[in-house]
């Protein structure tokens, strides 16, 4: 386990804790996605790196390219999401959606 | 051929928008349905005879090239697929009558068998990050369904639950990588065998802490939980039964237990965290169901509690414990499916899902009251239906087990489902009938086709519970009490 | 990379959000392409920095009132408080116990990349077409016109 992998372990764990806490404070439903994009890109390189720590490269790759195939499909049911909610409500923000409490 | 169970799904899916632009009724349905109904008796009759010689596995030849699709069918994975078929069929059925006037039947039809393929895809991966990917297919087709009228509600529900889902998301594939950086593997077999030879303790722990994070969440379990609440009655009632009855069971339940039991191994520390973890929702969620007002916010509550009640029988770890958390996932499938069918039908009926308004329903609906009342006696454990037998063996394996104060808990919360389900049962279907509901009628055939077929299984199950258990439960809790060894044993690949 | 990921989430106006996050998304892919994982790189850079780019500047277009959102005052300086707070434990503590991490020695990789994802995770390419199903169908459903459910 080199030096550079722990760098990128490094760097990966602070994107996904950069998109989770986004996630806990941000109101904007499109700035809350941007933070799930970052956990998604944190999430990859991690996989990306642990592969070629190991030497594992190629199935690396592969799952990352599963991953980010997977990552598409929900972004783009995301923002379906979002722009019906604007439409239906005209407003993008999440204090807006607090109807139904947990 | 096990891999119809994934693609099968997934072709009809395919086609299910042209045919609709022919047919937007007829031919969506009829293939949706004949499709679950043709996964079901394959699982249940073929099932068996598959799963006799031990675990299945096909590494398929595709276009005569060697590819690895690997599929692994146990005495688990044929116990999910057979629950996943039955609840999915009845939930089609009911959404025949019950999704006509949302409109786009076919891609209603289109999503909801590609989240069945999902699930099952899910039950009959032998990889991690097979397991994940489905998960994903299954989760993604679940938001659109969650959010498909449309309404306010509905979209705001399926945004926050796709928020959760997507951090749980994230911490079931960090725990692979670091699965996969320990142990270069991804194979249930080789990761089982590679940490075995690992000794890794606290990094392993680090790893089971993000898979009972992210599956914890999928799972609704105290204190993951809080989207269910929402996003459970705000979706069309087909697609309620669905995940509370199976999504979060397949995704969250079957999952952990996998992971935990087969591939890790049940220590005695995860042993108690997933009992503790069981006694928390099971005792939290009934308090907070009591006082609900929405007919399916309570149904959503009870969930989270009944799941409680699984993880607490499988982590017991011992056979009949595992074999009682099993028992209750089925049961509760069946039931909690028929419950959520039985409240589409009220709120179909009535426009309303708010149980103050309702009243005397029974008059005019005798076939759904006495659907849900199966339904909510069964989840409430009284004999001699299914839900009574899962229930005490759950508590008989945790005095075995010397766990007697859980037993006691677990008893206590029985009361108090009884208590909740009977107050739902009485404001919605008995007492003065409402005058506002003079002029309701009996849900629309295939809806009360489908309850009352669900019912019928939870008698039926309740009366037979003996042959069932020993026929389906055995053998899917056999391959977990086995623990590492079923993996390692009979699926080296 | 990391500062302009975290730049997309802080930075107020969503199109420089949005600009911030394909540029973050190119610059990712470089380092795959560094850590000699070229089809990673190159899908990152395409699909990521171009395909949910474009999507996401496409739904900006279509909510152009949505910057209206006032972000509450404590984020604003929580967000950056917690993201420091954990770079500087994680830089103390991640180093060490990483080294701690036991692993095996895997066996050197056989094939080619594309052996590797044909034929060594077949299975996936099955769920990423079922989730590309997933994907395409709910956005049908989701913006369907006519009879809506109330």
């Amino acid at each position: 386990m080199s030096n550079t992998w722990f760098f990128y372990v490094f760097f990966a764990a602070a994107l996904v804790v950069a998109g989770l806490a986004g996630l806990l404070v941000k109101r904007n439903l499109i700035k809350l996605f941007i933070c799930i994009e970052v956990i998604g890109k944190g999430i990859s390189l991690l996989l990306l790196s642990t592969g070629f720590a190991k030497g594992n490269i190629l199935t690396a790759q592969a799952l990352v390219i599963t991953y980010i195939v997977i990552e598409v499909s929900l972004v783009a049911t995301a923002l379906a999401l979002i722009i019906n909610v604007y439409r239906t409500s005209r407003s993008l923000d999440i204090r807006r959606l607090a109807k139904l409490k947990g | 051929m096990i891999i119809l169970f994934v693609v099968l799904p997934l072709i009809v899916a395919g086609v299910l928008p042209l045919i609709g632009k022919i047919s937007r009724r007829v031919l969506p349905d009829l293939l949706a349905n004949a499709t679950l109904l043709f996964l079901l008796v394959y699982a249940a009759v073929a099932g068996r005879a598959l799963i006799a010689g031990g675990a299945v596995l096909q590494d398929l030849p595709w276009l005569g090239e060697d590819v690895n699709i690997s599929l692994a069918l146990d005495g688990f994975s044929l116990f999910m697929l057979v629950a996943i078929s039955l609840v999915g069929l009845a939930a089609s059925l009911f959404s025949i009558d019950y999704m006509e006037h949302y409109g786009a039947k076919a891609n209603f039809y289109a999503l909801y068998l590609v989240m069945i393929a999902g699930m099952n895809g899910l039950v009959l991966a032998s990889d991690l990050f097979g397991v994940y990917i489905f998960l994903e297919v299954a989760a993604v087709a679940s938001y659109a369904l969650v959010a498909f009228g449309l309404g306010h509600d509905e979209l705001e529900a399926a945004f926050k639950y796709l928020m959760l889902s997507v951090a749980a998301s994230a911490f079931i594939v960090a725990a692979i990588a670091v699965i996969f950086g320990m142990t270069g593997r991804l194979d249930f077999a080789g990761v089982a065998a590679a940490l075995k030879e690992l000794n890794a303790g606290p990094v392993l722990g680090v790893a089971s802490a993000f898979f009972l994070l992210g599956f914890g969440l999928k799972a609704a379990l105290v204190p993951f939980h809080a989207w269910l609440p929402d996003a459970h009655p705000s979706a069309p009632a087909p697609i309620s039964a669905v995940l509370s009855g199976l999504l979060i069971k397949v995704s969250g339940v079957y999952a952990l237990t996998r992971i935990f039991l087969n591939v890790f191994g049940l220590t005695p520390a995860l042993s108690a965290v997933l009992m503790w973890l069981g006694v928390i929702s099971m005792v939290v969620a009934a308090f907070l169901a009591l006082g609900q007002k929405d007919m399916k916010r309570m149904l959503a509550y009870s969930s989270i509690s009944q799941v409680g009640y699984i993880v607490l029988g499988i982590g017991i770890g011992t056979p009949l414990g595992i074999a009682g958390g099993l028992f209750h996932l089925f049961n509760h499938a069946l039931a909690k499916g028929l419950l959520f069918l039985t409240s589409g039908s009220v709120q179909q009926a009535t426009g309303t899902r708010d149980l103050d308004e309702m009243g005397g329903l029974a008059k005019r609906m005798p076939v759904t009251a006495a659907t849900n009342l199966i339904g909510a006696l069964s989840i409430a454990g009284v004999p001699p239906l299914n839900g009574f037998w899962s229930k005490l063996i759950i508590i008989v394996a945790l005095v075995q087990a010397g766990h007697p104060v859980f037993a006691v808990i677990a008893v206590l919360a029985s009361v108090l489902t009884l208590w909740y389900y009977l107050l739902m049962q009485r404001k919605a279907f008995f007492g003065q009938l409402n005058e506002k509901w003079a002029a309701v009628k009996e849900a629309p055939f295939w809806m009360t086709a489908a309850t009352v077929l669900l019912a019928l299984l939870c008698v039926g199950i309740g009366i037979l519970f003996a042959s069932t258990v020993s026929t389906w439960i055995q053998p899917a809790a056999d391959v977990l009490a086995d623990g590492v060894h079923a993996v390692t044993g009979s699926w080296g690949f | 990379m990391v500062l302009f990921s975290v730049l997309a989430i802080a930075l107020k106006d969503l199109l420089q959000s949005a600009v911030a996050l394909a540029v973050s998304s190119l610059l990712l892919g470089i380092i795959f392409f560094r850590m000699d994982a070229p089809y990673a790189g190159a899908f990152e850079i395409s699909v990521v920095a171009g395909l949910i780019t474009v999507l996401f500047i496409l739904t900006i277009a279509l909510v152009h009132k949505g910057d209206e959102v006032r972000e509450s005052r404590l984020a604003n300086w929580v967000f950056p408080l917690v993201f420091v707070a954990f770079i500087v434990i994680d830089a103390l503590v991640m180093k060490g116990l990483l080294g701690k991490v036991p692993a095996l020695a895997s066996g050197a990789e056989t094939g080619t990349f594309g052996e590797v994802l044909w034929k060594g995770r077949t299975l996936d390419l099955v769920g990423q077409i079922a989730v590309i199903l997933a994907g395409v169908f709910s956005v049908l459903a989701l913006f369907r016109k006519g009879d809506k459910h109330e």
